[in-house]
């Protein structure tokens, strides 16, 4: 059997595989696009490593919704992984979103400061699990916390920050509300009930919102209706290749929606391990 | 006969046609022989026209090189020993460039430079000033409309070689070293001195002024600089022993989220400015009322309740002497909101009276009885509205600038009696003499709350007091409510009107006067259209402010009115550091503060410009902010999108 390049690199970088599986199981689950952006392989090798995690039981993979196939953890990978969450595949209903936030830990690990910062990601999924299901009815959890370890070279180390991907506007009242929380939450997340709000300085230094046009406006009136504290808010738009591609009927129309895209190249991995 | 006269008519043409050919080869052969002087003048010309700069620009280089002709002289003289080498040195450097061993050589050409250079450019000059002034008087140009299409050139390369000064680094200092304050490129100047930079002195900060600018034009970057300019120069002064510490008094009365970020602005550009702390009322800092004199108090207090007319006035009256029994009571004046309420009511007052010496208070008291509830209830809201921002502790004395956000856009009344709270608390500081001080107070957009406070009051206040006003509007119409007071405000304004794009400008720019011109009418002849040389020229009086140039006006220009001139600014931008989010930990007033001493230099992140001796920055309890993350957001999402 002949081993071609690209896949005789890959087999030899166990290192890239493991966290490109760490990723995923983090990030609930990966389309292709974005797994070949995690391995920093083509979309063809992405593939075939998505192929032998199937193969190994670590993964499964099925085409769920527009775009490529998405590729989620199973039981074993997360008992491989060492990582204590429920198996599931990605639900439907969260695709877009799950993808959206993908698409800004990409975006924002591939930034130089990042890496010169010592950033770590922690997933949503990773702060429901430290909840273990006492989630409150309008207790809101970030899409993702970034943590920024003491003693690094840059001007924000010491602090968390709160990442929120907003694809739709809510209204306006309850985006102000999950803001406040955010804002003034003191405590971690799994902490107890007396601690969420409590005397001291706030969990969040900042909150992070990366917005669909469509839903800026919404989020940028949300932070004038909180006054001074909404400063602590940064808005910014969601990166390409964060949106889902639009589902296409027949060959022409998947031409055409691939020129209509924006552009979803995503940015090539300087991350170490993972988290 | 016939023959005789058509002979005689050709012989004259012909004479004229050789008296101009003559008249142009005279011209031409005194061109080429001065052509080192011709070839700087052209240039000097053409640069002259190019950048829009005005004759006596070249005049004052040409000034600049007389050095270098002393030196060449000098040299001349020491190597000759003779005064009549000297006198005939640029003869002969004139005559080697075009008969010497080799003529125009470099050698020959750097013989003649010395002489030529400041020769040429006069020249040029002389000449830019006599197409300027052809072109003004409309005796110059082909087409009749040569003079507007000229001048509108004019003003696009005047007004690009002034963003070119302004991007420059360094360029634009805050401040000039006999502290004037800088504004930014001048791009042009009519009836005042011009210059490449805008500068005005500092004791126009210390009159009134106004400026009117619509949204997005560049009015808080013009108010941003001119703060900090008076900022850095009045520590300066102090710090040398000349003036009193500043303060620096803002109201914001649109009030919102955009008042946030210019408050947090305007804090960045005053530590770059040396001031050592700034409060941001209410967010941050508070004000005390009750510190106010009791008399003054019960005074300000009664004012910022509405009251009727007519019937109305007596309740008035009532309340007043309630409100002065509460303040005035023998066991001094209230010292907070909940003190002053609790004194509300006719049993507290009757024990605080009841030592027997006060037998006229008590019998006020009594027939006031009836009333002191519902005056407490009054108060009482009224009190809450106002929130906690009035309820001390604090003081103007705590910081160096205050910016107060009224929120005059969400809710008028309140925004109004805070206004009127304010200013009584501002006016009293400044008379008490306490801590003497150079105030500045800055409204922005007063007449949204300008109904309880009649502007020309501040005005007059401040007059009294010593204090400077500078009033900013949208439009002429947002300075005040009635025509009259507009008036009353803009004369007054003897610092200087600030006027930015507006659609309205008349007014204002008519305070400018009008300035005499020459206009001239030319006579056009022929089929194709010729101009003779025949027309007439009379004195006209134009208005020394365009409007419809004030209309045009792009983001970042202003015109600066005074004293009958006008001077057309770029306004550069004050570079400060990147924009700071707010405190992540609960905000506290800030503490009072000491009057610095140490005078160090600018620390290394502050404006090269500003790299001059100012007060060191305090940190205050106020101003923990967290550091800026932009970059690594830029990065990786791109900035932040407009609104």
């Amino acid at each position: 059997m002949s081993v071609s390049p690209a896949q005789g690199a890959a087999e030899r970088q166990p290192g890239r595989d493991a966290a490109g599986l760490l990723f995923a199981a983090e990030m609930y689950g990966l389309q292709l696009d974005h797994l070949a952006a995690v391995l920093g392989v083509g979309e063809a090798r992405a593939r075939s490593v998505a192929a032998r995690w199937r193969g190994q039981r670590y993964a499964e993979s099925a085409r769920l919704g527009p775009g490529g196939p998405w590729t989620w953890v199973t039981r074993a990978g997360l008992a491989t992984c060492g990582l204590p969450y429920a198996a599931a595949p990605p639900a439907l209903s969260r695709l877009a979103h799950i993808r959206a936030v993908t698409a800004v830990r990409l975006a924002l690990e591939a930034a130089p400061a990042y890496a010169a910062g010592a950033g770590y990601w922690r997933s949503e999924r990773r702060l429901r699990a430290r909840m273990g299901g006492r989630v409150g009815l309008r207790q809101h959890i970030p899409d993702g916390e970034v943590h920024w370890p003491d003693g690094t070279a840059v001007a924000w180390a010491g602090e968390c920050w709160a990442i929120e991907a907003e694809l739709t506007p809510k209204t306006t009242s309850r985006t102000v509300a999950i803001m406040r929380q955010l804002l003034t939450r003191t405590g971690d997340y799994g902490c107890p009930a007396a601690e969420i709000v409590a005397a001291g300085p706030p969990r969040h230094a900042r909150v992070i919102y990366l917005c669909a046009p469509a839903a800026r406006r919404t989020v940028a009136r949300a932070r004038e209706a909180l006054g001074s504290s909404g400063a602590r808010i940064e808005i910014r738009l969601l990166p390409p290749g964060a949106a889902m591609p639009a589902p296409a009927r027949h060959k022409a129309a998947r031409a055409r929606s691939a020129t209509a895209l924006p552009p979803a190249a995503t940015p090539p991995l300087h991350r170490g391990a993972a988290p | 006969m016939i023959r005789r006269w058509l002979s005689l008519i050709a012989v004259r043409a012909a004479l004229r046609a050789i008296g101009r050919v003559l008249r142009i080869a005279i011209i031409a052969a005194l061109i080429i022989a001065a052509a080192p002087a011709t070839l700087v003048a052209a240039i000097g010309a053409a640069l002259a026209w190019l950048r829009g700069w005005p004759p006596a620009r070249l005049y004052r280089a040409a000034l600049w090189c007389l050095p270098m002709v002393a030196v060449w002289l000098a040299a001349t003289a020491i190597a000759t020993r003779s005064a009549s080498a000297v006198a005939a040195a640029p003869y002969h450097a004139w005559l080697s460039l075009w008969h010497g061993a080799h003529p125009g050589s470099a050698a020959a050409v750097a013989a003649i430079a010395p002489v030529a250079i400041p020769v040429g450019l006069a020249a040029g000059g002389l000449a830019w000033a006599y197409r300027i002034r052809s072109m003004r008087t409309g005796t110059a140009g082909l087409s009749p409309d040569a003079a507007v299409s000229f001048d509108l050139r004019q003003w696009r390369h005047q007004a690009r070689s002034a963003r070119a000064r302004i991007a420059a680094p360094g360029a634009i200092p805050l401040t000039t070293r006999n502290g004037s304050l800088v504004a930014g490129a001048v791009i042009r100047a009519v009836n005042h001195r011009g210059g490449p930079i805008a500068s005005i002195p500092y004791s126009r900060m210390r009159s009134h002024q106004v400026v009117i600018g619509t949204t997005g034009t560049g009015k808080t970057t013009l108010l941003l600089r001119l703060w900090a300019g008076f900022m850095a120069t009045a520590l300066r002064r102090h710090a040398a022993g000349q003036g009193r510490l500043p303060l620096l008094v803002v109201l914001d009365c649109k009030g919102g989220a955009d008042a946030r970020r210019i408050a947090d602005r305007a804090r960045r550009v005053m530590r770059l400015a040396g001031a050592r702390s700034t409060a941001i009322w209410p967010d941050e800092a508070s004000l005390s009322l009750w510190a106010l004199p009791p008399a003054q108090l019960t005074t300000t207090l009664v004012d910022l309740i509405e009251h009727g007319t007519g019937a109305a006035a007596f309740y008035a009256d009532v309340m007043e002497a309630v409100v002065a029994l509460a303040v005035e009571a023998p066991g001094g004046p209230p010292a907070s909101a909940a003190d002053f309420l609790a004194r509300l009511d006719s049993g507290w007052l009757t024990g605080a009276y009841s030592s027997g010496e006060h037998e006229a208070e008590l019998a006020l008291i009594r027939s006031a009885a009836r009333q002191a509830g519902d005056i407490a209830l009054r108060f009482r809201t009224l009190l809450r509205r106002l929130g906690g921002g009035l309820d001390g502790p604090g003081g103007f004395g705590d910081a160096d600038a205050w910016y107060c956000i009224l929120e005059g856009t969400a809710e008028i009344s309140v925004a109004e009696a805070q206004a009127r709270a304010i200013v009584d608390i501002l006016a009293s500081y400044a008379a008490s003499g306490s801590q003497d001080r150079e105030i500045l107070l800055a409204v922005d957009e007063f007449s949204a709350v300008s109904r309880r406070l009649p502007v020309w009051q501040l005005y007059e206040r401040a007059r009294s007091l010593g204090l400077a006003v500078q009033v900013s509007a949208q439009s002429w119409e947002g300075l005040a409510a009635g025509e009259d007071e507009r008036y009353r405000i803009a004369a007054t304004a003897d610092g200087g009107i600030w006027l930015l794009r507006t659609p309205h400008p008349e007014p204002a720019a008519a305070l400018a006067g009008t300035r005499r011109v020459t206009e001239t009418t030319r006579h056009l002849t022929g089929r194709t259209p010729v101009w003779s040389h025949r027309g007439t020229s009379r004195m006209a009086l134009d208005p020394v402010v365009d409007p419809d140039l004030i209309r045009a006006l792009d983001v970042g220009q202003a015109a600066y009115i005074f004293r009958g001139g006008v001077t057309y600014v770029q306004v550069k931008r004050l570079v400060t550091a990147p924009a700071a989010v707010g405190p992540a930990t609960a905000v506290t007033p800030p503490t009072a503060v000491t009057p610095a001493t140490a005078v160090t230099p600018a620390t290394a992140h502050a404006e090269p410009t500003l790299a001059k001796p100012v007060v060191t920055a305090k940190p205050t309890t106020a101003s923990h902010r967290l550091p800026d993350a932009s970059s690594l957001l830029d990065e990786a999402f791109g900035a932040e999108p407009a609104p």
